[in-house]
């Protein structure tokens, strides 16, 4: 903890208000509050380290069986765990065991998947990859980009226990294919995939107080971190299927109800804006801001037949909202008084 | 919208007190970290608002690129020229500061840029496409000016980097503009540090005169296109095979000192330096990597030890620069 006036001004108010259980002074420690772009930085620095990593030792060792693999994995997993154990504010160690990570999850998920011809069984291997990463790894960063992982895991999980296929389908199946499949089924799909997201987002935003006392609080927060980054960019994994962030496989498409889903990605977007807005995390709205114009361009890229329908859509939509943001503010205003 | 104390901070104060649910949430008020029924109702009133004209400007623009055949020449003209003049109207209604004035500014802004793309379209003037964004970003600059708004000025710059990146990074070399460039024979990735440039000199000139319209969070835009086309520059002068591209280098790194010196200097903001580190690790990791010519796997265990490394001590210089500043602005 920080020492600063305003810690010892919350404390004492906490004390006179009877709140304490504990009344052991507070260890204060220097601040070593990364921003997001720190994080953002040193993160993507560790990804591509630990790629390289795993390249360095696939083409230095040579393991020859999957066997021999799994267990490579498994010891850089098992490094990277002592290296976030050993010492939690050097943050060179950090980096180093969070590429070590990087690797051994790969290393694990190449292991196990070697041979693996089923869509589902590849994408619930690596959600459950992720979620054994979540729980031991003792670091928030380390667990947040797991978070985040799981919740992209998880929307190929259910779109291929939906339909299941090889994992050719994985990169080539096309938005057009997937649309085949019917309106309807692909709604069912998009609520099984995102309604339980959304519910447990809400669950952990609305609840902080809660988690916030007990021990969950160390998996809590970093696991609403990154369902909410899930939860911005999502969509653009989301059922029906599109190929990378809004693929040249997906363009033309006739306008169609289809058009609703890329519209619900703007507002899970939008969603993850406002959690983030309750959580007075600044860096984490605008990354959810960015996401919702990433997915109107999808938007305006995918449905290639009908521009007059897009921009009645958004005509439509755009005065609805001006319309409503106009209501609110007036109820602020009258609920704030003259 | 800032909180007296970070989410990190509260769940260490919890977690050392015991604290009860109660407690948490008599703590997350006293810090200011939740926003009050006020806070969120502005809060949504504002997203919608500017939602709702971002939308409809794209509504705009998705209409005029329809090339909607059922309607005349004319009435596609009329129609976005009566847009325009409506929002210009409603802008002197009620002119910026209000509400109303900066969203009719804004959308006034889109529509220039509809307008002139639906000309080119009609017209088939045989404009290169960076024409026609650099024609709108000129066009459209009395609108921003007037709006006095910072989501106005990061549509402009937003448009202004689009022409840069078309111009400068695209090498359409066609149209009048391009002439200026043209002739020079200069290397892609001269140009490309021209646009580095522009977007370096916009963000010294708004450091030191800190308007308004341009906050905090748009001159953060501002740098980060700046060092986007200064690391293309540095990549491609590595990569390329043009003699004399390690002037461009060198010119990179004088924009990189000198950004990470004023910004040292004013204490306020340690994006701009994060950037430049950022830039660095980037474009001395391709550095690394040419220079080794990926001759064997050594290198890629070089490479990642260099990343780790730059990458740590870039977090470590930002982590303690950030604890100073605060420190002094407390």
């Amino acid at each position: 903890m920080i020492d600063r006036p305003e810690v010892g001004e919350l404390i004492a108010t906490l004390r006179e208000r009877g709140l304490l259980k504990s009344d052991t002074p507070l260890p204060f420690t220097g601040d070593n509050h990364r921003p997001w772009f720190v994080s953002l930085m040193t993160g993507v620095a560790g990804w591509f380290a630990g790629l390289l990593l795993l390249f360095f030792i696939g083409l230095t060792l040579k393991p020859d069986s999957s066997v021999m693999i799994f267990i490579l994995g498994a010891m850089l997993l098992f490094a990277a765990w002592v290296m976030y154990r050993m010492d939690r504010e050097t943050v060179f160690l950090d980096q180093l065991a969070l590429a070590l990570s990087i690797a051994g999850q790969c290393a694990v998920a190449w292991a196990l998947l070697d041979d693996a011809r089923s869509t589902f069984v590849i994408a619930g291997t690596v959600l459950l990859l992720q979620i054994v990463v979540f729980a031991i790894m003792p670091n928030r960063a380390a667990r947040s980009i797991a978070a985040l992982f799981a919740v992209i895991a998880w929307v190929y999980t259910i779109h291929f226990l939906l339909h299941p296929g090889s994992p050719e389908s994985l990169f080539w199946q096309r938005e057009g294919e997937a649309a085949r499949t019917g309106f309807a089924w692909s709604l069912v799909g998009w609520l099984l995939t995102w309604g339980p997201l959304l519910a447990f987002a809400v669950y952990l935003t609305t609840r902080e107080s809660v988690w916030m006392a007990t021990a969950r609080r160390n998996l809590a927060r970093p696991l609403l971190s990154g369902l909410l980054i899930g939860l911005a960019i999502g969509g653009m994994a989301a059922y029906p299927l599109t190929w990378a962030v809004f693929g040249t496989e997906a363009i033309g498409i006739g306008m169609n109800w289809y058009a609703l889903f890329p519209l619900l990605a703007i507002a899970m977007a939008v969603f993850a804006a406002y959690c983030a807005f309750q959580l007075r995390n600044l860096g984490l709205l605008g990354f959810a801001v960015f996401a919702a114009l990433v997915h109107l361009s999808k938007f305006y890229f995918l449905y290639g037949t009908s521009l007059t329908w897009k921009a009645v859509i958004m005509s439509c939509l755009g005065v609805a909202m001006v319309g409503a943001g106009l209501l609110v503010r007036a109820k602020a205003a009258k609920e704030a008084g003259p | 919208m800032q909180a007296k104390l970070n989410r990190t901070e509260l769940d260490e104060l919890a977690e050392h007190y015991a604290l009860e649910p109660e407690g948490v949430d008599v703590l997350l008020d006293l810090a200011q970290a939740r926003p009050g029924r006020r806070a969120t109702l502005d809060f949504l009133a504002r997203v919608l608002r500017i939602g709702g004209v971002l939308s409809l400007a794209a509504g705009i623009v998705f209409f005029v690129a329809a090339n909607w055949s059922a309607m005349a020449v004319f009435g596609r003209f009329a129609l976005l020229e009566l847009v325009l003049v409506a929002c210009v109207v409603a802008a002197l209604i009620k002119p910026p500061p209000s509400g109303l004035g900066r969203a009719a500014l804004l959308l006034a802004f889109v529509t220039t840029g509809a307008l002139f793309a639906l000309f080119g379209q009609t017209y088939q003037t045989g404009a290169d496409i960076y024409e026609l964004f650099f024609t709108w970003t000129l066009a459209g600059l009395p609108f921003v000016l007037l709006a006095r708004w910072s989501v106005s000025s990061a549509a402009w710059f937003v448009v202004l980097n689009t022409t840069l990146m078309l111009y400068c990074g695209l090498n359409p070399t066609g149209g009048l503009l391009w002439l200026v460039l043209g002739a020079s024979h200069l290397e892609p990735a001269y140009i490309l540090m021209g646009a580095c440039a522009v977007n370096v000199l916009l963000w010294f000139a708004f450091e030191i005169r800190e308007i308004p319209s341009v906050p905090q969070w748009v001159r953060r835009l501002v740098i980060s296109c700046a060092f986007g086309f200064g690391t293309w520059a540095g990549i491609i002068a590595i990569f390329g095979d043009e003699k004399g591209a390690a002037g461009a280098l060198l010119l990179l790194v004088v924009a990189m000192l000198a950004v990470f010196f004023y910004a040292r200097h004013r204490r306020a903001d340690i994006y701009p330096i994060a950037v430049v580190m950022g830039t660095f690790i980037i474009v001395s990791v391709a550095l690394l990597g040419d220079q080794m010519n990926f001759a064997d796997e050594g290198v890629l265990l070089i490479t990642a030890i260099w990343l780790i490394v730059t990458s740590t001590v870039s977090a470590r210089v930002l982590v303690a620069m950030a604890r100073d500043w605060r420190g002094e602005s407390a």
